[in-house]
């Protein structure tokens, strides 16, 4: 699909649930978001880059606690420009923060109600059960009197998508939810994501790339605070096709080797030798490549945006 | 009633009569009116055939939501004495959960508040018992004050300031992202804040060796110095605008202090000065109060 059907305008063209044009954000001489457009449809919507990219200033951006410096942002055709609308998109907003700290005294249960009245949940049975609710949607329902404080890593990181989820919003912006987690906790995460009622649009900031190979059905990189491509996991393993071989010996003309299982080394680079044996890459290996030709626009991969769709 | 039991048809719980299980059907889906409900009640409690008979009908589903329920409310603290008090005096709950968050208004802090106050009002009872001097038409020895004044207010104003620092709110981007109003977040907090903190500074103007009417002369002070710092905070930064409502007590006490007396900040015609400084304050944060609602994380 790729196109939601919230924010229908009078032009009978439906539009993104969320749509970001021309932002631009600095902090100080650093650029941290240059001319970046986008367009969120309802579903996973994977970030990909690295430290410094400008993931987590464009998730402060759309979870409206951070003000561009020049560029438009329209969530679900509302815009976040204006007090009353910014208020109505944190109505339908879950997010996740990259460090979110506790207060540590609280207990699990306690913090999460806390978090409920910030999300306007006033009565208080209505809050305890939509506490109950997320805690069980992240396995954590026999922890509700435990202290924040004696919580693992893993435990606290689940806590954090809890109150995220606090009154089924509509739009999740989740930065970096799966730090932190072992692999099962990683599986029950996107077991989670993907069976989640009433298709939010989220947008899943991570270094892991198979999480976003897994259930994001869009990924987006961000390189130099630019978006550098914009598609499908398959479409980004594809802007790596013929950059991947594999053979017996280290090349030392590829920019990445590394040995597999198989004891034969993987090699990912610009110019293939001739006795090379092209292998279908990976995202993983896609978004490398892309990182890697940050400086050098030729290699670069044709931007991707989705289709909009007419309606009757 | 006595249609829904089977066996004697006698009264609920009144002999070897069992509740049918249309009865306990209806009950377990609580659909059952509350005299029914009452008598099925009394026998089940008293007869185990029928627990368990009861036990089959019970949606476990539903149990195990309401069980987590119950965890959920014991565990967010809302029996707790003072939040039942402050229920009890009819401040709302969810606000008396906002304030639970308030660092001021935690004991460490309140103590350490207590601690300083100590200090500062014994090191004044103190000076004043040692000197021995001769208060001058009853009058107290203002010198010997001077530490108190300038540390009592200040005092509140960290406790406000506490309550609105980002440094102190580890939650504050969920504050900022949330759709609760900013200003009435921070006016929740700051003036139970203002509240918890002026309780005992007020307590050590009655135990220092100053005039009776030392305790009511430090409230405006306080209330402006605060005022000060909410209303700065929609300019500046919230740690500058702290500083700089300090400098607002710290430099009128220290100067008039050097060249006069302390007393003069508290004395009549600063009061008139205090009470300006406040109105204005209150115009500011009344008329810039959308610069609370975006948050301070950015």
């Amino acid at each position: 699909m790729g196109i939601m059907n919230a924010g229908v305008m009078g032009t009978g063209v439906e539009v993104a649930a969320v749509r970001v044009e021309g932002l631009s954000r600095r902090y100080g001489a650093v650029r941290a978001l240059d001319d970046v457009s986008l367009d969120l449809p309802r579903g996973i919507t994977g970030l990909l880059g690295p430290n410094g990219a400008g993931k987590t200033t464009l998730m402060t951006v759309l979870a409206t606690i951070n003000e561009p410096d020049a560029g438009r942002v329209s969530v679900f055709g509302l815009d976040p420009a204006q007090s009353a609308e910014r208020v109505e998109i944190r109505r339908r907003l879950g997010y996740l923060p990259q460090e979110l700290s506790f207060h540590r005294h609280f207990t699990v249960a306690g913090f999460l109600d806390y978090v409920a009245i910030l999300k306007e949940i006033v009565d208080r049975r209505a809050r305890a059960e939509e506490v109950a609710r997320v805690l069980a949607a992240v396995g954590l329902q026999n922890m509700a009197g435990r202290r924040v404080r004696s919580l693992s890593g893993g435990m606290r990181q689940r806590l954090g998508l809890a109150q995220a989820l606090l009154g089924g919003p509509e739009l999740l912006v989740l930065d970096e939810p799966t730090a932190g987690l072992d692999p099962e906790q990683r599986l029950r995460f996107r077991e989670l994501l993907s069976g989640l009622p009433g298709d939010p649009v989220v947008l899943l900031s991570t270094h892991q790339v198979d999480d976003i190979s897994a259930i994001c059905p869009y990924v987006v990189v961000l390189l130099g605070g630019r978006v550098r491509f914009a598609g499908t996991p398959a479409d980004l393993a594809a802007a790596a096709a013929d950059h991947v071989w594999t053979a017996d010996e280290r090349d030392p003309g590829a920019f990445l080797s590394w040995r597999g299982g198989d004891n034969r080394w993987r090699h990912l680079g610009n110019q293939l030798p001739p006795s090379a044996e092209v292998v279908p890459p990976t995202a993983e290996e896609g978004y490398l490549l892309l990182s890697h030709s940050l400086d050098k626009p030729e290699t670069a991969v044709p931007r991707w945006r989705p289709a909009r769709r007419r309606t009757r | 009633m006595t249609g829904s039991f089977s066996g004697t048809g006698g009264p609920a719980g009144s002999g070897a009569g069992h509740v049918s299980e249309d009865a306990l059907f209806a009950y377990a889906a609580g659909s059952v009116d509350e005299i029914l409900a009452w008598s099925v009640e009394a026998h089940v409690a008293a007869c185990p055939d029928c627990r368990l008979a009861l036990s089959v009908h019970v949606d476990q589903g539903r149990l195990a939501r309401n069980r987590s329920v119950v965890l959920v409310r014991a565990a967010t603290g809302e029996h707790h004495r003072a939040r039942r008090l402050l229920a009890h005096i009819g401040v709302p709950d969810h606000l008396v959960a906002l304030m639970a968050a308030t660092p001021s208004l935690r004991r460490s802090w309140l103590l350490s508040v207590v601690g300083v106050l100590a200090v500062v009002s014994g090191e004044s009872v103190l000076a004043q018992h040692l000197s021995n001097s001769p208060q001058a038409l009853g009058g107290p020895s203002w010198g010997v004050l001077a530490p108190f004044i300038l540390i009592g207010p200040l005092m509140v104003l960290a406790g406000v300031a506490a309550a609105f620092l980002p440094v102190f709110d580890p939650t504050h981007q969920l504050a900022a992202a949330a759709p609760f109003s900013g200003l009435g977040l921070l006016l929740a907090r700051s003036l139970s804040a203002l509240v918890a903190a002026l309780v005992p500074v007020v307590a050590a103007a009655f135990v220092v060796p100053g005039p009776a009417w030392l305790p009511a002369a430090l409230l405006l002070p306080c209330f402006a110095v605060c005022g000060v710092a909410l209303a700065v905070v929609t300019v500046v930064g919230p740690m500058p605008a702290a500083l700089l409502a300090g400098a607002v007590w710290v430099l009128p006490v220290a100067v008039v202090g050097v060249w006069h007396s302390v007393a003069a900040v508290v004395q009549w015609p600063a009061q008139v000065s205090w009470a300006v400084v406040l109105m204005v304050a209150v115009i500011v944060v009344a008329s810039r109060r959308s610069r609370f609602e975006l948050g301070w994380a950015s």
